[in-house]
């Protein structure tokens, strides 16, 4: 994280209950850091957020969205498939509304990805930090 | 209950908050009785306070408590659900609410540990997930548990010790069990062992024992050569497929069967003593094997019908045949495997004197002798070395194929080989035996120590090296055709040159490969590979998915006891479940609000699961709607209403909003 | 009163034993002979290779089997004779006054708050904290519930003055009770090997020479001093040394055998001090780590990790100095060996593990020479004991951990539930007969 700058991100974080949800247990068990100015929130799937979701999230504040889902790995069929399709129109309409992409980023976590989770979460700080606070 | 309903469904929304200390997990990083105090502020909030250990029975009377006193809803900020969501469940159950009021907030594992240094932050992450949970559970509706009517009966998957066990303990509580081994004979790996230590009991008698009695229960349907080919359904209902391959032997076969084998021209590597013999095509696992006759390895068949020429009740047909079944629990009994050395290992597959523990076993079992001879020499000399594919070091072990290494102790071997050590030299006085252990001999067991000191006592010279300075071996052209060089850790740091005739490698256990099943049955493994419980102390034979239990060692290297023990502990649970005749399962499945549908029938493609969402007509208009004991609430669904109809219960859209708002609010401006 | 099984001792085995036994649908009791079930286990601070908090995992279990509506609990319940009826046993017990009503005592405390006498607690504190005497054991106790020590009380009266129920009864006396099972289960767990038995150790006069358990209590969230200081002087440890073997795997004491725990709770607690006390050096003695359970060897990797020093070697003898400092004597076990010395502010002994209950002074069943309970089956059925109807799980038959304890006592419950099936059905035994095409 950049020292001169003052601005922190602020970070959701979509986890499943399933895959990452327990690989973000599996951080703390594994005794690994991250920034703590970003929130878990759980979900059974993130496959259940309509678009409008994820401007919510901007809306209320949060200068990146970092979606963990269970990738290949979910326990529901179909799950990870229509959430990528979703992602992907997603970042159609960001861009049409002028919010940088970077902001909402798709991963896939495992239960025991603790390794991961950190390398990824390392990845959204990074790209958001540059773009600055979030403005909608 | 109607009147309980009732109250349910005019619930208020008066949250109790519990922050937990956990000891010191939590209140150590995370500002407890701050947060508590804060929690005060928040809308529809009745009572907060911190409390040490809110899952102890004085923490647990504290929700009581509170409900006792008006609240109608709580939440406790405390570990991960995943330990205790259903303790504080329970006491909303104990007390007749409806524990779906109840909400569950991780700041241990989720704050405290992954933020133990910026404790500010850390305190303050946790205010806002605390107000996030209240957002949440404020806006809980009124949920209610569907039942569905448990099939008695288990599957159990693994023909080995842990699924006889298993499935001879279900059958024995009056379970119907189903057990399927995927290959074409029962007794799995035990039947490949000589004497189990500590009380050198014959491993095949022992196993034999156990066959017979599951062969003989009349509860208990055994399928050789058979494996789950599809999976789907819950807890108490679950729809599989067994797919079953023709044995092409019956017992018709009798006496002949060793003309049939004779004759057969096509000769494989005998993988019932890795490799070091041969078998044929036409084969029985070993003499007095289960079942009695052979079978028939279709891999290698080339249905040349020579067999069936010399002996009746072959049929060389292997068109495999699909049952379904319907079963309530399961029991996965899978097994694991020995490691296999690369070639190169400590000179494996470069010289034949190098083999495997396994193999040595196998081959002192069946070829009873005064000497040891090897690849036509007396074996004068041989050597042990543990570890091998256990205890991993980073950069120094090669990793395996799929680019992982074996980290963990594979908790057998060290006994194992003091055991073989003793045997050698009860049956080869003259033999010196070396042995070479990473660092520690692990010898943890009752009994297990006297095979070390015995060993001792009988002159078995042991070094030690360190796991980042492995033994090298060399092959030679002297008398004796190997050499290890160790840096022996026992003396002087010296380096000793350890001539041998054989060296034998003591290899850790494996997982079996069971990728289908992981597939289907989405069962967690762990870093190492095996499947892992939902807790090893709160739930250890319980696989992450409900009414699947592990036995043995396909959750973790095990010797064959503690592999049995874990096997009656999973059929104890099996058991406790098929003794229940409903079975309740999540309330948090999608909901079509009918007044909004239109029925565009948008949803039903979105929808992974036949039946569970369907078309229906009401007063004249097509609706969809939801069969709650196929849904399984992915909530997959929900975006692909244009009217935002669907809902998964429990988990609504208004309340994942509810959190983010609460999530994003500072603090500091509740 | 009739059950269709006794489980005897509730620790963490028995309780396991008791909850799966009662869910299977079968009436149990369990008796326990201490104030508190919890057994050893609640007394630990944090359990490996989870580092789950100890009450966290023990809590919930306590509070499933005290709540079991078909378990019912009998504590500081002492069984003298267990007999046999064939099939059947009959228990005889006394259970000991604890001058409080139990039904009527609802755990407030306010007893202990005004009793003048303070002792030491030996049980639950190993001997570092005080207790008062009357008290509800500790936080957690099952059932909370005071208790009274006739032992060090003066009757002062004061705790019934403010009792807020009326429940403390000075003329309470023990109870003979007789109860009726047709299976026990033995889960009467261990004790650790005596502290003084390594004389060379001096664990019993230098006060900084502690016990595994006491180095637990020191590092439990509601431990003693609250945090992890020296019993002379109070003051945090700069230097600690872990004895491992101290009591186990060694012939002159009478203990050759293994006891399984210790190298894992030496490393869990080297683990928790670097926590706790991060400038402390750290240095574990010992023969061989023997981190065989799953996720154990990944867990001693760490340790290595954060920078405990480990040593080969085994200490030959602890000398005090003047400052409460202490000289450890020890010869290495490899690099050419030698002795050498090593000034240590703490020292903490693993000591091993021992039969916590002389069973065969209540039942004649058969013991090893150490007095653990036989396992005639131990390859395929460990649960077993020589006698029928009479079953073993937990360290009662010999060392073993948290994990393994719950393991096996949940197949003891198993075992249990078959032998209590056919023996209400009895006569159903069926002859083997291969059954054909499978």
């Amino acid at each position: 994280m950049s020292e001169t700058e003052d601005f922190k991100p602020k970070i959701l974080i979509i986890t499943n209950l399933k895959c990452s949800d327990p690989g973000a247990d599996y951080v703390g068990q594994s005794h690994l850091e991250y920034t703590p100015n970003a929130f878990i929130m759980r979900t059974k799937d993130p496959s259940v957020f309509p678009e409008e979701f994820y401007f919510y999230c901007f809306e209320q504040g949060f200068d990146g969205v970092i979606i963990m889902s269970g990738g290949t790995d979910t326990p529901f069929k179909g799950a990870y498939e229509a959430l990528a399709k979703m992602i992907d129109n997603v970042y159609v309409s960001m861009q049409e509304r002028g919010i940088e992409i970077a902001r909402l980023r798709l991963t896939a976590i495992c239960s025991v990805c603790a390794e991961a989770f950190i390398k990824e979460m390392g990845r959204i700080v990074e790209a958001v930090e540059p773009l600055g606070p979030i403005k909608v | 209950m109607s009147e309980k309903k009732k109250v349910d469904e005019k619930n208020e929304e008066k949250v109790a908050v519990f922050i937990c200390h956990c000891g010191g997990n939590i209140s150590d990083v995370v500002d407890c009785e701050g947060v508590a105090e804060w929690a005060k502020k928040l809308p529809n909030v009745v009572h907060s306070e911190d409390y040490a250990f809110m899952c102890s029975d004085p923490g647990q009377k504290l929700i009581e408590e509170a409900l006792d006193k008006g609240a109608t809803r709580a939440i406790v900020a405390a570990c991960s659900p995943r330990l205790h969501e259903l303790t504080f469940q329970n006491v909303f159950r104990r007390k007749e609410r409806n524990p779906y009021y109840f909400e569950h907030v991780n700041i241990r594992e989720q704050v405290s540990w992954s933020h133990p240094h910026t404790k500010d932050e850390a305190t303050e992450k946790s205010k806002r997930l605390v107000a996030s949970g209240v957002a949440k559970v404020s806006l809980q509706g009124f949920l209610e548990a569907p039942t569905v009517e448990a099939t008695k009966k288990t599957l159990v998957v693994g023909g080995g010790l842990g699924g006889l066990r298993a499935a001879k303990d279900l059958a024995d509580k009056n379970v119907p069990v189903i057990l399927v081994e995927k290959s074409p004979f029962l007794g799995g790996r035990v039947t490949q062992l000589d004497t189990l230590y500590p009380k050198d009991d014959d491993a095949k008698e022992l196993i034999h024992e156990l066959i017979e009695e599951v062969l003989s229960n009349e509860l208990i349907a055994v399928h050789t050569n058979s494996e789950v080919t599809s999976f789907a359904g819950s807890i108490g209902n679950y729809d599989l497929t067994i797919k079953h391959t023709p044995r092409g032997v019956t017992s018709k076969i009798g006496e002949k069967a060793a003309k049939a084998i004779d004759i057969c021209p096509e000769v494989v590597e005998n993988e019932y003593d890795y490799g070091l013999t041969k078998r044929k095509a036409i084969y029985q696992k070993y003499p007095g094997s289960y079942p009695s006759y052979p079978a028939i390895d279709w891999v290698n068949c080339t249905k040349c019908g020579k067999c069936a020429e010399v002996a009746e009740g072959i049929t060389l047909e292997n068109d495999p045949t699909e049952q379904s079944i319907n079963v309530g629990g399961i029991v996965l009994a899978t097994g694991f495997k020995p490691y296999e050395p690369y070639e190169g290992e400590y000179g494996f597959g470069q010289h034949p004197n190098v083999i495997t523990l396994p193999q040595l076993i196998r081959h002192l079992a069946d070829n009873p002798s005064e000497e040891l001879i090897w690849n036509g020499k007396k074996v004068e000399r041989a050597a042990l070395i543990h570890c091998v594919g256990s205890r991993h070091r980073e950069d120094i072990d090669k990793p395996l194929e799929d680019g992982s290494l074996n980290y963990y102790c594979s908790r057998y071997c060290c006994t194992a080989t003091l055991h073989m050590a003793n045997e050698l030299k009860d049956k080869f006085p003259d033999m010196h035996v070396f042995e070479l252990f990473k660092e520690d001999i692990r010898s943890y067991g009752w009994g297990y120590e006297d095979y070390y000191t015995t060993a001792s006592e009988k002159n078995v010279r042991f070094f030690s090296f360190l796991g980042e300075e492995l033994p090298q071996v060399e092959i030679t052209e002297k008398k004796h055709p190997l050499s290890i060089t160790v840096t022996d850790r026992l003396t002087f740091n010296e380096t000793m040159i350890i001539p041998t005739d054989l060296i034998v490698l003591a290899v850790g256990m494996m997982p079996e490969e069971i990728p289908d099943i992981i597939d289907m049955m989405k069962v967690p493994q762990g870093a190492e590979r095996f499947l892992l419980s939902v807790h090893p102390k709160l739930r250890p034979v319980e696989a992450d998915v409900d009414g699947i239990y592990l036995a043995g060692t396909v959750q973790a290297p095990m010797t064959s006891t503690e592999a049995a023990i874990g096997a009656s502990g999973a059929a104890a649970k099996a058991a406790i479940l098929m003794s229940k005749d409903i079975i309740e399962l999540q309330p948090y499945v999608a909901e079509i609000n009918e007044s909004l549908c239109k029925g565009h029938m948008t949803c039903l493609p979105a929808c992974s699961y036949a039946g569970a969402i369907y078309e229906a007509e009401v007063d004249g208009k097509t609706v969809a709607r939801v069969n709650p004991a196929l849904c399984k609430g992915c909530g997959t669904c929900v975006p692909s209403c244009p009217e935002g109809a669907i809902q998964v219960k429990g988990w609504t859209l208004d309340q994942y909003k509810a959190q983010v708002k609460a999530l994003a609010q500072d603090p500091s401006e509740v | 009163m009739k059950y269709n099984v006794a489980v005897i001792g509730a620790g963490i085995a028995g309780q396991q034993a008791a909850v799966d036994i009662a869910n299977q649908g079968y009436k149990v009791v369990l008796i326990e002979k201490e104030v508190s079930i919890g057994g050893k286990m609640i007394t630990l601070s944090k359990v490996f290779p989870t580092m789950d908090c100890c009450s966290c995992i023990a809590t919930p279990k306590m509070s499933e089997a005290a709540k079991h509506p078909d378990i019912d609990l009998f504590t500081f319940t002492v069984v003298n004779k267990i007999e046999e009826l064939k099939p059947g046993f009959t228990i005889k017990a006394t259970k000991k006054a604890k001058f409080v009503i139990e039904k009527d005592c609802i755990g407030c405390n306010r007893c202990a708050d005004v009793c003048p006498i303070d002792y030491p607690d030996e049980i639950w504190e190993h001997g570092l904290g005080v207790k008062k005497a009357i008290q509800v054991p500790f936080d957690n106790a099952m059932p909370q519930c005071a208790v009274l020590d006739p032992d060090y009380c003066t009757f002062c009266g004061a705790c019934a003055k403010v009792c807020p129920t009326d429940c403390i009864d000075y003329t309470q006396e023990d109870e003979e009770i007789v109860l009726e099972a047709d299976s026990i289960v033995l889960t009467t767990g261990y004790e650790h090997t005596p502290i003084e038995n390594k004389k060379e150790y001096h664990g019993e006069e230098y006060k900084n020479v502690l016990s595994g358990l006491q180095m637990e209590r020191l590092l439990a969230p509601h431990g003693p001093y609250g945090h992890v200081l020296r019993p002379t002087d109070g003051k945090e440890p700069w230097s600690v040394a872990y004895v491992q073997c101290a009591g186990s795997r060694d012939e002159s004491v009478g203990v050759p055998y293994c006891s399984r725990v210790c190298c894992m709770y030496a490393v869990k607690q080297t683990m928790l001090l670097a926590g706790k006390l991060p400038l402390a050096d750290v240095t574990v003695f010992y023969m061989d780590i023997r981190a065989f359970g799953k996720g154990y060897e990944e867990f001693y990797q760490e340790a290595k990790i954060m920078g405990i020093n480990f040593i080969k070697a085994k200490v030959a003898k602890i000398k005090e100095l003047p400052n409460g400092n202490l000289m450890v004597r020890y010869e290495k076990m490899e690099e050419g060996g030698g002795v050498d010395e090593m000034e240590m502010e703490m020292v903490v002994l693993s000591l091993g593990m021992m039969p916590g209950t002389e069973v065969n002074r209540m039942l004649d069943i058969d013991v090893d020479e150490y007095g653990f309970v036989e396992t005639p089956k131990a390859n395929i059925d460990p649960t077993v004991t020589s006698m029928e109807g009479v079953y073993v799980a937990g360290a009662a038959s010999n060392p073993k951990d948290i994990v393994d304890a719950i393991a096996e006592a949940s197949a003891t419950a198993m075992k249990v539930g078959l032998y209590l099936s056919s023996l209400y059905t009895k006569g159903h035994a069926t002859e083997a007969k291969v059954k054909e095409e499978i």
